[in-house]
């Protein structure tokens, strides 16, 4: 099933690292409707094929989630793999759960928010991780798991994974030769496909920008996509003139960026700052039209998100840590612009905004797990509070499930004398939002519910924050202004981007595991999978020695 | 609370009635799934919170446990007196007691429909005069419980309910059963309890007979912690209303769906490149959706969201196990809804003995039309793999 993927920015003169306003539309050749990205805006991280923690309903319902990233990897565990096995149109999208009408899917065959050091990618293949251990995928096989998977997006396979070896130059002009082919294979036609509406040159490809941490590497990446080609070149991906004609978007891998840059300037232990991060970002851009979508990966922040939509003119990103941030038991409750409840710099005890540090930075949220919130009756976001203080009638809530939970529409009956009982004033009344000390209690209880509820609403804070970006971005272009560029400033000054809380709410989260008294199966568990992942690295590594 | 017999099964004991509580008509017989089993810590957030309807955001029934069972089943160091449960309590340690008047007052602040009185639980293969005390016990915190309960003002919008103890003893269970009913315009219900699944299925079933048969007619019989698919219809069969159980959700997240074709592991490889549904007839979430089982073979006991939707899907099956129950009451067919429930549930792997005497008991043959059909001694659940429990 073919679509197509359209992106248009409101504004026309744009230099070319400006932040900007733009609509991502994936259009579908079958006549049901586009499915829209406002940009600035978000990518939703999937494990496994799945959103974490969430069921179908919860992904459905969760109306912000609108284009989700998925990992092709886990599923190299069986050959085939089994969501080539799913027949019909938007096989993916079926195998998957998600609705065509309401998700885009995109499918790369890395988890880039994967932390693992992997094998070194051969000239033909790409190490890709499983539970069974290491698998090779060549581009021919790339090629064709994603024209049977009919994802909406699909990522070209590029030799940009985390790896341990030094990268020397030449190396670094063999991984870009290498993406740069790859790219190429993904882009011919194949003989079978010609014929086929679906051949992948219809399809929305994005590309991994190559170079490592070397400007003049990516720069050259670059300028391998916007080259006219010639000869036999030309004949595979005729009609395309260049492979940039048939690249819809860009995208930045920022885990393995910034592990070539502390690998190569040792002994940096600290992960490497988003300052030295952007000039490698611009590299790239630099010869490229400005026209196309750029999507960055494995931001550790609200405050980097910001930095490269002002630096860099990013438009989508991941948003893996935030929702990430569930598993450990932690509320996100910040908004941008800051609203004016949280530019006060002092603490106050009968408020319900987070917490000021030492340096008086306010956290980005709540750590649920910690025992303050036993008794906290309020609901979980205090950012929208403001807003509530002047119109008693209408209190704006946060929309997800755990602030404004719904009852299901339907009750499913399951004999003749149930049906007569429902009563429906009961059914259809409106619920009070789930409490800070609900949720405390369900993740002391090791209760499953507790991460899906914080899953959806760090979800939402995520959307209200993209949001609150664009409504800016809007405004600046009206009145000409800038006033985003201060905005950032002051999120920057009022909100912690150390994190510190997120450091907190682990400890408390493996504490509680650890009661459990499961904890320690679990990381028994863990060490004994680190030991065979040992074990496969050392195979991986003297098959290719002696390839 | 109302309860009314509606249907009656002409051949066993089986019956449906409906049961009005303050949040909501329930039709019996029927499953409880149980939610967190953990304590909750000290009172005062649900006496916040308004009650554990409010807290939790749940607007139908709810039922509690006194706390006995918890007490004996998760800490070994309780001890049981005259006055109550003495244990070191799982926050900081400080020795506390649970008294029968506490044990209520939690429960006001709770705030469920139904409430269980405390119990002197024994493990049902304890024997002598432990097991004879404990009955009378449970008898006397009884009186204390509809003590406090009567004099709170709680007991039009809760009920209490009694729990039925004696061990394995048919005569203490009879004395137990005469006390309690004696007490009858005091208590809403009536539970059988210490039946912990240690004992045999044989003797398991006569001690459900013998209490579902002197229980009085107008009040609902709720069996505890009971969830396995045979078990529930034997207990309906004998005249059990109502029954919960952890086993639908805690096997779940293992990884196991039930069926009408017996409990599937999710987790064996002949599943992994099934793109069908666990039950292609099941109006749950997870296979009306179209959830395929190699998908749910992928990531269960991986990830959370693949255990939410085994778990919608086994609570949706014990629903769907009770529901056809009544129906084939109230149409007069509820034998036959045993014999085919039984044949396709275990199918060639034959029937358990237990379940043939204790459904003949009451007048179902579930061999009549086959008496060559295969048996199986021993309690008879069909897994798929030992060790999923
Ligand atoms: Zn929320
Ligand atoms: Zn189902």
């Amino acid at each position: 099933m073919m679509s197509t993927l359209s992106f248009s920015l409101l504004q026309s003169d744009l230099a070319q690292f400006a932040p900007r306003r733009g609509l991502l539309s994936i259009r579908r050749l079958d006549g049901s409707p586009n499915v829209d990205v406002n940009t600035p805006g978000f990518i939703t991280a999937t494990t496994r094929g799945l959103v974490p923690h969430l069921s179908r309903d919860h992904v459905r319902s969760t109306s912000s989630i609108r284009w989700t990233h998925i990992a092709f990897e886990s599923f190299l565990d069986r050959v085939p793999p089994i969501p080539l096995l799913q027949s019909g149109p938007h096989s993916l999208h079926k195998f998957l759960g998600f609705r065509p009408n309401q998700h885009i899917l995109s499918l790369s065959l890395r988890d880039p928010s994967d932390q693992r050091i992997m094998p070194p990618n051969g000239k033909d293949h790409v190490s890709a991780y499983c539970m069974s251990g290491v698998r090779k995928v060549t581009p021919q096989m790339w090629k064709d798991f994603t024209t049977a998977c009919t994802p909406d997006i699909i990522v070209a396979l590029s030799d940009t994974s985390l790896s341990d070896t030094n990268y020397s130059q030449k190396r670094l002009t063999k991984s870009v030769e290498r993406s740069t082919a790859w790219l190429a294979h993904l882009l011919q036609s194949d003989a079978k496909s010609t014929s086929d509406p679906s051949s992948p040159r219809c399809r929305n490809i994005l590309v991994n920008m190559a170079g490592g941490d070397e400007p003049r590497a990516r720069a050259s990446f670059s300028e391998n996509l916007i080259e006219m080609l010639q000869g036999v070149e030309f004949e595979q991906v005729n009609p395309l003139r260049t492979l940039d004609e048939g690249v819809s978007g860009y995208i930045f891998e920022l885990l393995p960026l910034r592990n070539d840059i502390r690998r190569d300037a040792p002994p940096a232990r600290e992960e490497a700052a988003i300052s030295s991060v952007i000039p490698l970002l611009k590299a790239s851009l630099g010869p490229l039209p400005i026209t196309k979508p750029r999507i960055a990966h494995s931001t550790s922040s609200p405050h980097e998100i910001l930095q490269l939509i002002r630096d860099v003119g990013i438009d989508i990103f991941d948003i893996h840590w935030a929702q990430r941030a569930a598993d450990i038991g932690i509320a996100l409750d910040f908004s941008f612009p800051v609203p004016e409840t949280h530019r006060q710099s002092e603490n106050n005890d009968s408020q319900r905004q987070p917490l000021l540090d030492s340096t008086g930075r306010r956290d980005l949220g709540h750590n649920l797990f910690d025992v303050k919130y036993g008794n906290d009756h309020s609901s979980l976001a205090s950012y929208l509070d403001e807003q509530s203080s002047d119109s008693a009638t209408q209190h704006p809530t946060c929309p997800c499930a755990a602030c404004s939970p719904h009852s299901p529409a339907s009750h499913i009956t399951h004999s003749s004398v149930d049906q007569t009982y429902l009563d429906p004033t009961t059914s259809t009344a409106p619920q009070h939002s789930y409490s800070r000390a609900y949720i405390h209690h369900l993740l002391h209880t090791h209760e499953m519910s507790s991460h899906s509820l914080l899953a959806m609403h760090n979800i939402a804070v995520m959307d209200a924050f993209f949001s609150g970006i664009r409504q800016l971005l809007e405004t600046d272009l009206k009145n000409k202004e800038s006033k985003f560029l201060e905005e950032v400033e002051r999120f920057c000054n009022v909100y912690d981007d150390k994190m510190s809380m997120f450091r907190l709410a682990k400890e408390d989260w493996s504490t509680v595991e650890l009661e459990r008294g499961k904890g320690r199966l679990t990381r028994e568990k863990e060490k004994e999978k680190e030991k065979e992942k040992e074990k496969e690295r050392e195979k991986e590594k003297s098959a290719t020695t002696t390839a | 609370m109302q309860f009314e017999v509606i249907a009656k099964c002409h051949t066993t004991r089986a019956r449906v009635s409906r049961m009005k509580l303050a949040h909501g008509v329930t039709s019996l017989p029927t499953f409880m799934p149980v939610a967190t089993q953990a304590a909750i810590k000290g009172m005062k957030i649900l006496e916040e919170a308004g009650g554990a309807h409010q807290f939790q955001g749940w607007k139908h029934n709810l039922l509690t446990d006194s706390g006995g069972f918890q007490l004996v089943s998760l800490n070994k160091f309780t001890k049981i007196t005259e006055e109550g449960a003495l244990f070191a309590s799982p926050f900081d340690g400080a020795p506390t007691m649970l008294t029968a008047k506490e044990s209520i007052s939690i429960q006001h602040t709770i705030g469920a429909d139904i409430i269980m009185q405390l119990d002197d639980v024994v493990s049902s293969l304890t024997v002598g005069p432990r097991v004879a005390e404990a009955m009378w016990r449970t008898i006397r915190w009884l009186d204390r419980c509809i003590e406090t309960h009567e004099k709170s003002g709680k007991h039009d919008v809760q009920n209490l309910f009694a729990i039925v103890q004696g061990g394995l003893d048919h005569e203490l269970r009879d004395q137990c059963l005469q006390e309690m009913i004696n007490r009858k315009d005091r208590v809403a219900g009536y539970a059988i309890g210490g039946l912990s699944g240690g004992e045999e299925k044989d003797v398991f079933w006569r001690i459900i007979k013998q209490c579902a048969d002197k229980l009085p007619e107008d009040r609902p019989r709720y069996s505890m912690g009971i969830g396995f698919a045979e078990d529930l219809l034997v207990c309906v069969a004998l005249g059990v209303d109502m029954a919960d159980c952890v086993f639908p959700t805690r096997t779940a997240r293992f990884g196991v769906a039930l069926t009408f074709n017996g409990p599937l592991n999710l987790r064996l490889a002949k599943h992994a490149s099934d793109m069908g549904p666990i039950d292609e007839t099941c109006p749950c979430p997870t296979c009306s959706d179209g959830y395929s089982r190699a998908f749910l073979h992928h990531n269960i006991t991986i990830e959370t969201a693949a255990a939410h939707a085994v778990t919608q899907h086994n609570l949706v099956f014990q629903a769907r196990m009770m529901g056809q129950a009544r129906n084939a009451i109230i149409q007069g067919t509820f034998p036959d809804y045993l014999k085919s429930f039984f044949r396709n549930y275990f199918g060639d792997q034959g029937y358990p003995e237990w379940c043939i005497n204790a459904l003949r008991s009451v007048g179902v043959d579930l061999l009549e039309s086959d008496p060559s059909a295969k048996t199986q001694t021993g309690s008879g659940a069909k897994w798929e793999r030992v060790d999923t429990r």
